[in-house]
């Protein structure tokens, strides 16, 4: 039984002629981790706050078809009690900050202060998150006084307190340093290996293939590709397309024109594919020479 | 025209030392990128360069300028500076105005003006918005309006703060089109960057900084090998870079290109 | 940078363990007497007997009496200055300086005046410098006060650091693009366009993802709302309340009484 079920979806914001979805049908299993790809403005923002409920709820504009996650419509709930069943997290870690709190364990306690969590459990819940996402050490900080990453995992921490049965993450990285790249990506690891459902939009192709089950490509609001990760990331219409490629893929398929990378060998998306697969034509040249 | 930082120093009002004894030269024309972590202190120089900023210590030379007899309006001939975040400067009803603001504010003629507004919507591919309302377009498509905005100011030396930020393939590959172009120009191009392949891809020249100094210093080959000095300041070497030094070629290399011929090189040895 | 965003000193004193509305209530407990109780010493005793006294009860007294000389006591002393010299009326003449004259009535009343605003702010001073945020909006919510008017108070008082530092991120930006800012008056007032537009349009994209983050959080949920602070109320907030209203009612009833 799937988690999430998007059955002939369309969505057009308000005063506007072009769909910013269309037609698109998901089905995702429990436990699976969904990377989606595209071109900013090809519907990736769209899709996410589909499925987190801010459409149609917060953005008003034109839902067809329907959204169900555990065997519910986002038509049929409300905003509140949607979130316990799809987490939202995206870009700004800065605008996530609710403003209302003092300090780090505040803030992540404030989704289950406005859900009536009693104050026990509250701290217990908070605590644990805490920990998980590697930020206890800054539980009496101010939320503002913190690096990107930080405050990132700030915004993470608060929607995993909530425990939903989805986290959605919209490029979650996209506005961090390095460093907080890996902070970030180091928390959303473990999530994978917790057995999480996610679905993450993100333009990052090394980390995508480290994590994802499956990679959806949009392409004009559009599912343009979809399937495992080194198929979908090394199909030669992503780079038409205006898609970003890894540098991996790219180095490859030079290759392949200049007849050194064979036909039959997959490209690469990560670093050890790529070293793995011109390591072993450098051995089979070597091997040829007489 | 060159930019001459002698010995700079720089502490803020709260006490922090945010940069201690940077001397470096920037020659006309060059294209280089500044790496290193947040607080490293690569935005605390580059506010130095058109005087936002006015050492605590050592002095700051744009061309025959030093900064602090300067205002930053009058730099504004000398520096153009990309901000990171496009919201923070647009204010007008259409495109086409937001890039003549600058240019304007320089005093340009009315022909030079509509030349530079031009020429700058063409760089940036913006000239089917010039007429739209920037708050409309895509945070994509902002960004580059921030960037015609400067552009069209025609400075020798130009300054962009994470151009890549929040930009999708698309959007990389245009601004990699821009930093081209400018240097067919003969202009300066210096950027901050956290994108470590695009400045391996576009710049001739890599200043490394950490804890307010210049760390490393010289050609993207002679500094993004270091793996171990990159590290230090928690950045990775670009992703071609990695791959060469896993499969131990012995020149460092940045770009596929770069890659493949090293590689068919060493195999056939 | 921004870890200090009120006026709020964490300390354990018996001020700060006070429930924030008995606080509150003691502020006005405060105030009132000092404005309506016609004896002429009141407000006099009161800021010594009782504001300086609680600024110590709440071990804030650095803060306070910091406060108190370098933003209080200015403010008391020029509407002092004022009032001495323009309010008319009065028999014993002191002095004459040009058109004005001082009398000793005209003293008297402005000096008690002065001492009344200086009670006053001093109990709003105090009353921050004791009280969490937080800790005054969880308390007045649970009693009742609907939570989105608590989180624009909150999140009001937070903003402010912010939009300074992104005012200063425009003003930088725009000075980048030659944009004069330092010299004449009228340039300077021609500069606001390019300063406010953005800042205002920043503020509008940045309210529309804050609603997202703060509803993605359940904010409009129509449970009843927990808090993870714990507000003490205990007995004798109970009782201090009661007799600070007690004594608001008297002060009241003496100003009738004797007028």
């Amino acid at each position: 039984m799937p988690v999430v079920r998007l059955q002939q979806v369309t969505y057009y914001y308000p005063l506007t002629e072009t769909p910013a979805l269309q037609d698109i049908n998901l089905e995702i299993e429990e436990g699976e981790f969904i990377a989606v790809i595209g071109p900013n403005g090809a519907g990736k923002s769209t899709l996410c706050y589909t499925l987190a409920g801010f459409i149609p709820h917060f953005y008003k504009g034109e839902l067809q078809g329907t959204v169900e996650v555990d065997g519910r419509s986002t038509q049929d709930s409300n905003l509140s009690d949607w979130v316990l069943r799809v987490g939202l997290v995206f870009q700004n870690p800065f605008n996530q900050i609710s403003g209302a709190k003092y300090t780090v364990f505040e803030e992540v306690a404030f989704g289950l202060e406005n859900r009536g969590v009693p104050r026990n459990e509250m701290i217990q819940r908070v605590e644990e998150v805490l920990e998980m996402t590697g930020i206890a050490d800054l539980a009496a900080r101010s939320p503002y006084s913190l690096s990107g990453g930080q405050q990132q995992r700030v915004a993470l921490a608060s929607i995993l307190v909530m425990q939903p049965k989805v986290l959605v993450l919209d490029e979650p990285t996209s506005q961090m340093d390095p460093i907080g790249t890996r902070e970030v990506f180091g928390v959303i690891r473990k999530m994978a290996q917790k057995g999480m459902t996610v679905v993450m939009a993100e333009h990052k192709m090394e980390w995508i293939a480290q994590f994802a089950d499956r990679v959806i490509a949009l392409w004009e609001g559009k599912i343009f590709l979809e399937g495992k990760p080194q198929q979908v990331l090394t199909d030669e219409r992503l780079a038409e397309k205006g898609f970003g490629v890894s540098r991996y893929t790219t180095t490859a398929r030079l290759a392949l024109s200049r007849g050194l990378w064979q036909a039959e060998r997959p490209l690469p998306v990560t670093l050890e594919e790529a070293v793995s697969g011109f390591a072993a034509i450098r051995n089979g040249q070597s091997k040829g020479k007489p | 025209m060159n930019i001459c930082v002698e010995n700079l120093s720089f502490r803020y009002p709260n006490g922090v030392l945010a940069l201690q004894g940077v001397s470096l030269e920037i020659a006309s024309g060059e294209q280089v990128a500044i790496i290193g972590q947040n607080g490293a202190g690569k935005t605390t120089l580059v506010k130095h360069l058109n005087g936002l900023l006015q050492p605590t210590e050592g002095r700051v030379l744009i061309g025959d300028w030093d900064t602090r007899k300067y205002s930053v309006a009058k730099l504004a001939q000398r520096v153009g500076y990309v901000f990171q975040n496009p919201d923070e400067q647009l204010f007008t009803k259409t495109v086409a105005e937001e890039i003549a603001f600058g240019p304007r504010n320089l005093g340009y003629s009315k022909e030079r003006l509509q030349t530079l507004v031009e020429d700058a919507l063409q760089l940036t591919q913006l000239q089917a918005m010039r007429s739209a309302n920037p708050y409309d377009l895509s945070p994509t498509w902002r960004k580059m309006v921030a960037i015609a905005s400067i552009l069209a100011m025609d400075t020798p030396i130009l300054i962009f703060d994470e151009p890549t930020t929040g930009q999708d393939a698309a959007s990389v590959g245009r601004l990699a089109t821009i930093i081209a172009e400018l240097k067919q120009r003969g202009k300066t191009v210096i950027t901050i960057t956290h994108d470590i392949d695009f400045c391996a891809e576009n710049f001739g020249r890599v200043i490394v900084m950490g804890n307010g100094q210049v760390l490393l210093d010289g050609s993207a080959k002679e500094v993004l090998g270091q793996e171990a000095i990159l590290a230090q300041t928690f950045v990775d070497p670009p992703q071609i870079t990695r791959l060469g030094l896993r499969l131990g070629l012995t020149e460092v290399v940045c770009t596929p290109q770069e890659f493949l011929d090293v590689f068919e090189t060493q195999c056939a040895a | 940078m921004h870890e200090r965003l009120s006026f709020y000193v964490k300390r354990e004193s018996p001020l700060h363990q006070l429930n924030p509305l008995t606080k509150l209530t003691l502020i006005f407990g405060l105030i009132l007497p000092a404005f309506l109780v016609p004896f002429y010493w009141t407000p006099h005793l009161l800021l010594v007997l009782v504001v300086f006294p609680l600024a110590f009860l709440g071990k804030v007294q650095g803060e306070y009496f910091n406060a108190a000389t370098r933003l209080i006591l200015p403010a008391a002393g020029f509407l002092f200055v004022m009032q001495a010299l323009f309010i008319p009326g009065g028999e014993v003449v002191l002095a004459r300086v040009w058109f004005l004259t001082l009398t000793q009535e005209s003293l008297l009343y402005a000096f008690a005046n002065a001492v009344r605003i200086f009670v006053m702010i001093s109990s709003f001073t105090l009353f921050m410098l004791t009280t969490h945020p937080s800790e005054l909006m969880s308390d007045l919510t649970r009693r009742g006060l609907p939570g989105q008017f608590a989180y624009v108070i909150i999140a009001t008082l937070q903003i402010i650091p912010q939009m300074q530092a992104k005012a200063n991120t425009i003003i930088a930006a725009q000075r980048s693009r030659g944009l004069d800012t330092e010299s004449s008056f009228s340039r300077r007032i021609r500069a606001l366009v390019p300063l406010v537009g953005p800042l205002v349009f920043g503020s509008l994209v940045e309210v529309e993802e804050r609603a997202i983050a703060i509803e993605a959080r359940g904010f409009t949920s129509r449970l009843p709302k927990t808090s993870l602070r714990e507000i003490s109320d205990r007995p004798l907030d109970k009782g201090l309340r009661w007799l600070l209203l007690a004594m608001m009612l008297a002060s009241l009833l003496s100003r009738i009484w004797f007028s």
